[in-house]
């Protein structure tokens, strides 16, 4: 907003500034240091900012005559108490903006009557509760701030007013119960936050009439059961109860919830879940469990067709369902570590696989079938298993694997059919296993670790340590490491060119990084390539 | 709004002449301004246009809105659309569902006038 000669400069108060927009004027009064409203406003202002100025009384009849006015910014002020008088004649008022101020309490028996509010921010205040009767005066309302007050309980009684609110916040309070019927008149609303306040108990019927709700947030509260009373919410999409107390997950949790799309629990000590806890959610794409040790069975997912991202660790899971790729054909990530799996099924028709995490289990075999035909399959962790036996055939098909990891396992050999693409592959801590593989198996090879550093011979990391004899001249001059390095370069001996040499080594240095594969162990002193007793 | 350039900010807690805000009072949002090639710290009471705040204990964010919404209550709310767009229950379409028409002027879908 520029302050401009013209009409509207007539109309500007000093030292606010002014625009004009069309007939109307916009009014910038914010970061000012005013101490009260302007008396000379334009009655065609429809926008008026009196930001993080010291107001800390509104005058009765300031804004009287400003019927056009349609948003009102008064945050970042000092007022304690605003009355119903002080906001008359604002009849076209859209958007008021009192965040960030005082305010200890809200006008009751003269409410503020401004019949065409649709956003009211009261964030950021001192409310310890909001009385019955505040909200009697803006009916259309449809997005409400309340959050980052001192509210310990829902203003039920207040909320009725409200039939037209779609959005509302009421987080970071210190709300601890929320009571049946809480919400009753709100059919219209479709967000509700109530993260970061003290909720431990909720009434089994609490969201009852909250027809329309897609967004619950719960997190960072102290509930001790799950949240039974969601069933009503039969559009919720999105919900949250990560950061609770929560220790189990009942049967059916979600049947009343079929539009879910996202569940996020993490941080809650459970420890149960019950089977059909997750069927029926033909909308979830991602299912994260983590450490909840008393599931022994893995869950029944019928008609959660959508999974794409499903993590299940640190549990007692002891068996994978045959079935469980017919259930999710369109898993991406399957992360299962930290169970006790020992026999795999075939993932033949998780055909979208991309990831698939089974470190820390008890596998012993990989048959043919059990990853067949899983071309996107880019990562395979089976470290820490027992793994004794893998078929030849087992990643023949796994053209886009690229990391495969069988760290601590048992194996004697390995099949390398298939691993072509490999850019990673760890087979440290299989003591058995003393192959060397030829670097022709795995052309894209970048990072290589062995269980015996002699298998990294083939990958000239010996060139790194040479015998004493031909590095150790202690006494060579500058000049004798520079023809040395000439010598073996004859390139650059024709230009004249008179390199630097420590450039020269960075260039060696770059050129060598491009080409080589980091295989460790790396072979030393102790360690040479040459086996001193023909055999390691 | 709410905000001006610098360390002369009211909402500042710390700052550099350089940066800007480095942090701000407590109940500000800290919001990274792009000025050219660099970013000023800006602490304000309500996050700009095309954003949304979140308050939480440690700190309050602005977070961009879906490119649709010219602003919103959070990343799937929104309350007011971009041209072209029409507001109804806080989704921005190019078109409104059934019984409703576009209204050009609020950018939302509206009951049809009666005849």
């Amino acid at each position: 907003i520029q302050d401009r000669q013209g009409p509207a400069a007539l109309l500007c108060p000093s030292p606010c500034q002014c625009e004009e927009d069309g007939i109307f004027v916009m009014v910038d009064c914010s970061e000012l240091g005013l101490s009260a409203v302007p008396t000379n406003l334009s009655p065609l202002t429809t926008y008026l900012d009196l930001s993080m100025n010291n107001i800390s009384e509104i005058q009765p009849r300031a804004f009287h005559r400003l019927h056009l006015l349609s948003e009102l910014r008064i945050s970042g002020n000092q007022l304690r108490y605003i009355s119903g008088h002080a906001l008359q004649g604002l009849h076209n008022l859209k958007v008021l903006m009192l965040q960030n101020n005082q305010l200890e309490r809200l006008p009751d028996d003269a409410p503020w009557d401004l019949p065409n509010l649709l956003s009211l921010r009261l964030d950021a205040n001192l409310l310890s509760e909001v009385p019955a009767g505040a909200f009697r005066g803006v009916r259309s309302l449809r997005h409400l701030w309340l959050d980052d007050n001192s509210l310990t309980e829902i203003p039920v009684t207040a909320l009725d007013s409200l039939p037209s609110l779609q959005a509302m916040t009421l987080a970071l309070n210190q709300i601890t119960h929320i009571p049946d019927y809480a919400f009753t008149n709100l059919s219209a609303l479709v967000v509700l936050h109530l993260h970061n306040n003290q909720i431990q108990s909720m009434g089994a019927r609490c969201f009852e009439g909250l027809y329309s709700l897609e967004t619950l947030d719960l997190n960072y509260n102290d509930l001790q059961e799950f949240p039974v009373a969601i069933r009503t919410l039969s559009k919720l999409q999105e919900l949250g109860f990560h950061n609770n107390n929560i220790k189990a997950i009942p049967e059916r949790a979600f049947v009343g919830n079929p539009q879910l799309q996202t569940i996020h629990f993490y941080e809650n000590p459970i420890q149960f879940v019950g089977k059909s806890a997750f069927q029926f959610l033909p909308k979830l794409h991602t299912l994260s469990l983590n450490g909840a040790t008393q599931i022994q069975e893995f869950p029944d997912l019928k008609g959660t067709t959508s999974l794409e991202i499903l993590t299940l660790t640190r549990a007692g899971l002891s068996a994978l369902p045959v079935d469980l790729c017919e259930q999710l054909p369109r898993l991406r990530v399957l992360e299962l570590s930290y169970n006790q799996i020992e026999d795999l099924p075939s993932f033949y028709h998780c055909s979208a696989l991309q990831e698939i995490g089974l470190q820390h289990n008890q596998i012993r075999r990989i048959e043919s079938s059990t990853f067949r035909q899983l071309t996107s399959l880019r990562a395979l962790d089976l470290s820490w298993n027992m793994i004794e036996w893998i078929h030849l055939d087992a990643f023949a098909s796994l053209h886009s694997l690229i990391k495969l990891d069988l760290t601590e396992n048992r194996l004697i050999s390995v099949p390398v059919a298939g691993l072509g693409g490999l850019t990673h592959l760890k087979l440290r801590g299989n003591t058995e296993l003393y192959e060397a593989f030829s670097p022709d198996y795995f052309p894209r090879m970048r990072v290589i670790e062995m269980p015996y550093a002699y298998q990294c011979c083939v990958y000239g990391s010996c060139d790194s340590y040479k015998p004493v004899s031909q590095w150790d001249t202690e006494q060579s001059t500058d000049e004798d490491l520079h023809k040395r390095t000439v010598a073996m370069y004859p390139i650059h001996a024709d230009t004249h060119y008179d390199p630097d040499l420590e450039e020269f080594q960075l260039e060696i240095e770059e050129s060598k990084l491009q080409t080589s594969v980091q295989c460790t162990p790396t072979p030393g002193p102790f360690r040479p390539c040459d086996s001193l007793l023909g055999s390691w | 709004s709410g905000v001006s350039s610098g360390c002369q900010q009211g909402g500042c807690l710390t700052c550099s002449d350089y940066n800007g805000c480095l942090s701000c009072k407590p109940r500000f949002f800290m919001h990274l301004e792009r000025i050219g090639m660099k970013q000023i710290g800006v602490c304000m009471t309500s996050c700009p246009p095309g954003f949304y705040g979140t308050r939480s204990p440690e700190r309050n964010t602005c977070t961009k809105c879906r490119s649709e919404c010219d602003s919103c209550f959070n990343k799937n709310f929104c309350t007011r659309c971009r041209a072209g767009f029409y507001l109804h229950l806080g989704k921005c379409q190019e078109n409104c569902p059934e019984g409703l028409v576009r209204s050009d002027t609020q950018r939302e879908c509206v009951p049809r006038c009666p005849v």
